[in-house]
């Protein structure tokens, strides 16, 4: 059974008799999440009928590049708890693997795009297994190194990658309109598998695991297997959008991996609201085109961005997607009473 | 020894002992909160820029600048932990039980927020501080070095052994060690352990910024100055064992060393590379480091 | 409410339609735009990126002061590349497909340069190099990419020349990461086998974001090299004189050092180097002693009162990339932009340094002005201005080793 409206969820409503589980509140909080990313998406699809750009185009397609990483940091943060400091470093081996690929064996975008996933994944898998049982500042710090070594290996095996120097990679699509949605297509069917993933069995485990996972292990949870699983996956998903990047942008540089870069998919999350399904997605874009629009005008977004990163990560755990729900919930209380 | 040997090393403890400088202030927030600060290198960042424009644009004297450097440092600090820390031990952050996570968002969300903020207000030029000393070349024996590495040098040893006198003799240095054993004992027995906390991140603050005061001639104030010394001094505090100043100043002096013969004998591409896999193998591995007591925390 | 999207959709329908022949050719738009691209920030070089477009606007007013090209004004609209290729390439695309400029110009940074290149490359825009020295820039054989600059086999014959005529036996280039700087190692390296196969040569290849380049360095003390050539941009290459000089290598009695890679002239360089830079020999593309056209003492004199420094080698190469730009534009009358790259290859201009034209020979000749005019000089004291350096080698004038001023340790 799929969840109640999600109007259901106003303040207004009398308090049902029965208080229902942590897992149907679960459920139904992730679905109404689920459907407004989907109204945003549906939002997003409808854009190239009114803006016909190809700059802006690109724009919006980096976001949705930022948008699957973040919707891929936060499964991997927000629903277990595991704050990774690497995502930006997994899209960077992604986009090597399948340039590396073109450029030594003429692999092609369409088996060198699978390959980078499943590159991305199984290294994924072997950090999330090696970092299990760290928390908290000692995972961070590791998987800080890891993301430094690789940056640092790419950027200075010269003779393989170019370094810092890119290596030029083949085009796939020519047509931007194409690019698009094929990068949107790409986000929503990530959108949809995180949402049915959360809303079975695995996402329970995971959000126990997060929340105590002593008590989970006793409740007889595989918290090894569902860890690692959700690092595979989150690591998998941004070497998916690191490959898709590399044809785009036709090069790839260890730039990707930048410290700064984890910096902005961090950023992403926290401002749209860790531990939400839509907020991170929705946030990718807010932050991204608000930066290239403010470009011009003294390229004061990313201080602004800074900040609300360590505001929102001081006052509002939600972020925007938090404030969101909040405001709508005061209006409806406010109607409420007043008719 | 061969020549190149004694080199080597003589360049490796001078490097060490920068490292130290670094190590100790993160060392010392780690062991009263037990946080990563990642902001960190910020603050050297803070005091590379303090020296050099106190020094260049209002013609201050290197030797007054150089202090001025530290109070500056201590102040970013302070601020940082009366904003941002107190909810990890007062118990009021919007995250309630993922502490943990909280500290890695809002240092890391600090960190890019004063590099962006230095970039927009300063500018992205690199700025070449004013040396301590001018004599460019001092030959010492069968070794050369610059005078103001030199001088630096031996600043830095003072402040070293200075510190680590602090802590371990003076009246809020046993308060700091006493909440860093046990936070919750230290409070029952009358220590104030916010203040001791407001403390450590000024001393750690200072320290940051004064080694970024003394190294700016050598390096070059920018914004992201910092985020390399800062990866060095989390390699360091792992391997010295997280929260042991004593383990991060020897921990330092052989990163140095490691580092500079690394280059030479091993690779120099990769030389930056040795610490960052040390640092992964101590987590997975040995995560009390060389020197600490204490397991992590599961 | 329905009408407002569907109205809008057919209209995005003519404009996707429209885009191409838009992004060709902004034509009926008044002020001409060409695109900048340049250093504004680090890891890149700030300090040339701030020459380039001194030049360019200088370049840029002098034509809109005597009423443009047919009456149209030149707008310069300038992208900041940190001298990164992801950036440059961001910075080309969004020239071309958000500003519609007709050409894109200014690049003195060849990592970026080819990032950049390939963008105008692919929507088929003229992009005129100004300074990249990477010979791959040229061996790419674009038609759209335009070389009135400096080349890497150029200073590679250049230094192997020198450092033939100074009797060294081993000699060691330090090299900056990038495609310069890796490329002119090896172009020096080539051209060494050629002149004078009995030198010993290697090159280090060196991170330029570094701060110590102590490590590559101590293992020269014991036994240095007769020359130590720099392939490095400020700052980094400050950072390694400054080291170089501190362990006794170079300059000393032993060993020169030489620069491939046009410092001296930055208005910063005395005030970062001190000693390490005194006796440092010179390849330049630029000196005040060299023979000029007219223009150049134009142009030369506009930037003095401008910005009170000494001209360089960057200003005037970037004023000639945006003449030859012009002229093409004039002599096309047209924006477009096959007409455009057709008059640029016809180009016959006699600019800042002397008369321009382009090699249709492919490899590293391709859509290369050959005769670029260089020298080598010698820096004798401290805080000296290239006006009173010593000119020790002109074209056709070899190098005397005798009169060099030489340290006495």
């Amino acid at each position: 059974m799929v969840s109640t409206s999600p109007n259901a969820a106003g303040a207004s409503s009398p308090a049902p008799a029965m208080k229902p589980s942590s897992a149907q509140l679960t459920t139904t909080k992730t679905t109404v999440e689920f459907r407004a990313a989907l109204i945003a998406m549906a939002f997003i699809a409808a854009i190239p009928l009114f803006v016909s750009n190809a700059y802006w185009l690109g724009v919006l397609i980096v976001s949705m590049y930022f948008a699957i990483l973040a919707g891929g940091w936060n499964l991997l943060a927000g629903y277990t708890g595991q704050f990774s400091l690497a995502p930006a470093a997994f899209a960077m081996i992604g986009a090597y693997t399948t340039g590396l690929l073109a450029t030594y064996f003429a692999v092609p975008p369409l088996l060198g795009i699978p390959a980078a996933i499943v590159v991305a994944g199984v290294i994924g898998l072997a950090l999330g297994r090696a970092v299990m049982r760290l928390n908290g500042p000692y995972l961070a710090l590791t998987t800080l190194s890891f993301a430094e070594i690789m940056r640092l290996v790419i950027s200075n095996s010269i003779d393989i990658t170019r370094g810092d120097l890119g290596l030029s990679v083949p085009g796939m699509i020519n047509n931007r309109i194409v690019w698009y949605y094929f990068f949107l297509g790409v986000l929503v069917a990530l959108l949809v598998g995180f949402y049915l993933l959360l809303r079975s069995k695995a996402g329970l485990f995971l959000q126990a695991i997060r929340d105590d996972e002593v008590a989970a292990r006793r409740a007889g949870v595989d918290v090894v297997f569902w860890k690692t699983a959700a690092f595979a996956l989150s690591a998998a998903s941004a070497g998916f959008a690191g490959a898709l990047y590399a044809h785009f942008a036709e090069l790839v540089t260890p730039e990707l991996g930048l410290i700064g870069q984890t910096g902005l998919i961090v950023s992403m999350t926290v401002i749209g609201g860790i531990g939400t399904l839509a907020g991170p997605i929705i946030a990718a874009f807010i932050v991204y085109v608000i930066s290239e629009w403010l470009r011009d005008v003294g390229g004061y977004q990313l201080i602004v961005f800074a900040a609300l990163v360590v505001i929102f990560a001081r006052f509002f755990r939600e972020g925007l997607w938090g404030l969101a729900k909040s405001g709508y919930k005061k209006f409806s209380a406010k109607r409420g009473t007043s008719t | 020894m061969s020549a190149i040997n004694v080199d080597l090393a003589v360049n490796g403890l001078i490097t060490g002992l920068f490292y130290a400088l670094m190590a100790i202030g993160l060392s010392l927030i780690f062991g009263i909160l037990r946080i990563v600060n990642f902001a960190h290198g910020e603050f050297y960042m803070v005091g590379a820029y303090a020296y050099t424009l106190i020094a260049l644009a209002f013609g201050v004297p290197v030797w007054i600048a150089l202090p001025l450097a530290f109070l500056f440092g201590a102040l970013v600090g302070w601020i940082t932990e009366r904003t941002l820390m107190r909810p990890l031990y007062q118990g009021y952050t919007s995250w309630g039980l993922m502490r943990d996570e909280y500290a890695v968002i809002v240092t890391f969300g600090l960190s890019l927020f004063l590099i962006n903020l230095v970039d927009k207000i300063i500018g992205p030029y690199a700025y070449r501080g004013p040396p301590l000393v001018e004599t460019s070349r001092i030959t010492l024996g069968p070794i050369m070095i610059s005078g103001h590495r030199l001088v630096a040098a031996g600043i830095c040893i003072a402040v070293i052994i200075g510190t680590a006198a602090l802590i371990k003799y003076s009246f809020w240095g046993k308060q700091i060690r006493a909440v860093s054993q046990n936070r919750l004992g230290a409070s029952l027995a009358g220590i104030n352990t916010a203040k001791a906390s407001a403390i450590v991140f000024m001393l750690s603050g200072g320290l940051a910024a004064f080694a970024g005061a003394l190294l700016s001639p050598v390096i070059n104030a920018s914004p992201d100055v910092g985020v390399f010394p800062a990866v060095k001094s989390y390699i360091i505090v792992v391997l010295g064992g997280l929260g042991s100043v004593p383990g991060s100043i020897i921990a330092s002096l052989a990163l140095g060393v490691i580092e500079s013969f690394g280059a030479v004998y091993l690779s120099y591409q990769y030389r930056d590379a040795f610490g960052l896999i040390l640092l992964m193998l101590f987590l997975l591995f040995r995560p009390q480091g060389l020197f600490g007591e204490k397991g992590r925390e599961v | 409410m329905i009408t407002a999207p569907r109205r809008s959709a057919s209209r995005a329908t003519l404009a996707s339609a429209a885009l191409l022949a838009l992004t060709l050719g902004a034509q009926a738009a008044d002020p001409i735009k060409v695109g900048v691209t340049i250093t504004q920030s680090p890891p890149g070089s700030v300090v040339m990126g701030v020459q380039v477009k001194d030049g360019l606007d200088i370049v840029a007013k002098m034509i809109n002061d005597a009423g443009g090209i047919d009456g149209r004004p030149i707008q310069l609209i300038v992208e900041d590349t940190q001298g990164l290729p992801e950036k440059a390439r961001a910075a080309v695309e969004k020239l071309i497909t958000r500003d519609k400029v007709v050409a894109i110009t200014g690049d003195h940074q060849s990592s970026s340069a080819l990032a950049g290149l390939e963008v105008a490359h692919r929507y088929n825009i003229p992009y005129v190099n100004t300074n990249a020295w990477s010979d791959v820039v040229r061996e790419k054989g674009y038609a759209e990419v335009f070389n009135p600059g400096n080349y890497n086999s150029r200073v590679g014959a250049s230094a192997a020349a020198t450092m033939k005529a100074l009797g060294a036996k081993r000699v060691v280039s330090f090299a900056e990461n990038t495609d310069y700087g890796i490329g002119l190692a090896k172009a020096i390296g080539e051209s060494l086998k050629k002149v004078a196969p009995d030198i010993q040569y290697k090159y280090e290849t060196l991170d330029r974001a570094s701060k110590d380049f102590l490590p590559a360095i101590l293992p020269l003390r014991a036994n240095p090299p007769d020359a130590i050539i720099n392939i490095m941009l400020p700052p980094a290459a400050y950072i390694m004189m400054n080291q170089v000089y501190e362990q006794g290598v170079a300059p000393s009695a032993k060993t020169w050092i030489y620069d491939g890679s046009g410092l001296a002239d930055y208005p910063d360089f005395w005030q970062n180097v001190k000693e390490a830079g005194k006796g440092m020999l010179v390849f330049g593309l630029y000196h005040p002693k060299m023979k000029q056209p007219p223009l150049g003492k134009t142009v030369g004199d506009l930037y003095t009162a401008k910005t009170k420094n000494e001209p360089n080698r960057l200003l005037f190469q970037a004023a000639d990339s945006l003449f030859i730009i012009a002229d093409a534009i004039k002599r096309a009358k047209s924006t477009e932009p096959a007409a455009m790259i057709k008059a640029l290859e016809e180009t016959k201009f006699t600019g800042t340094r002397g008369e321009i034209t382009f090699s249709k020979e492919k490899g590293y000749t391709y859509n290369q002005w050959i005769e670029v005019p260089y020298v080598t000089f010698q820096l004798t004291e401290v805080n000296q201005k290239v006006e009173n350096s010593a000119l020790v080698e002109q074209p056709g004038q070899p190098l005397d080793p005798a009169k060099l001023w030489k340290p006495a340790k």
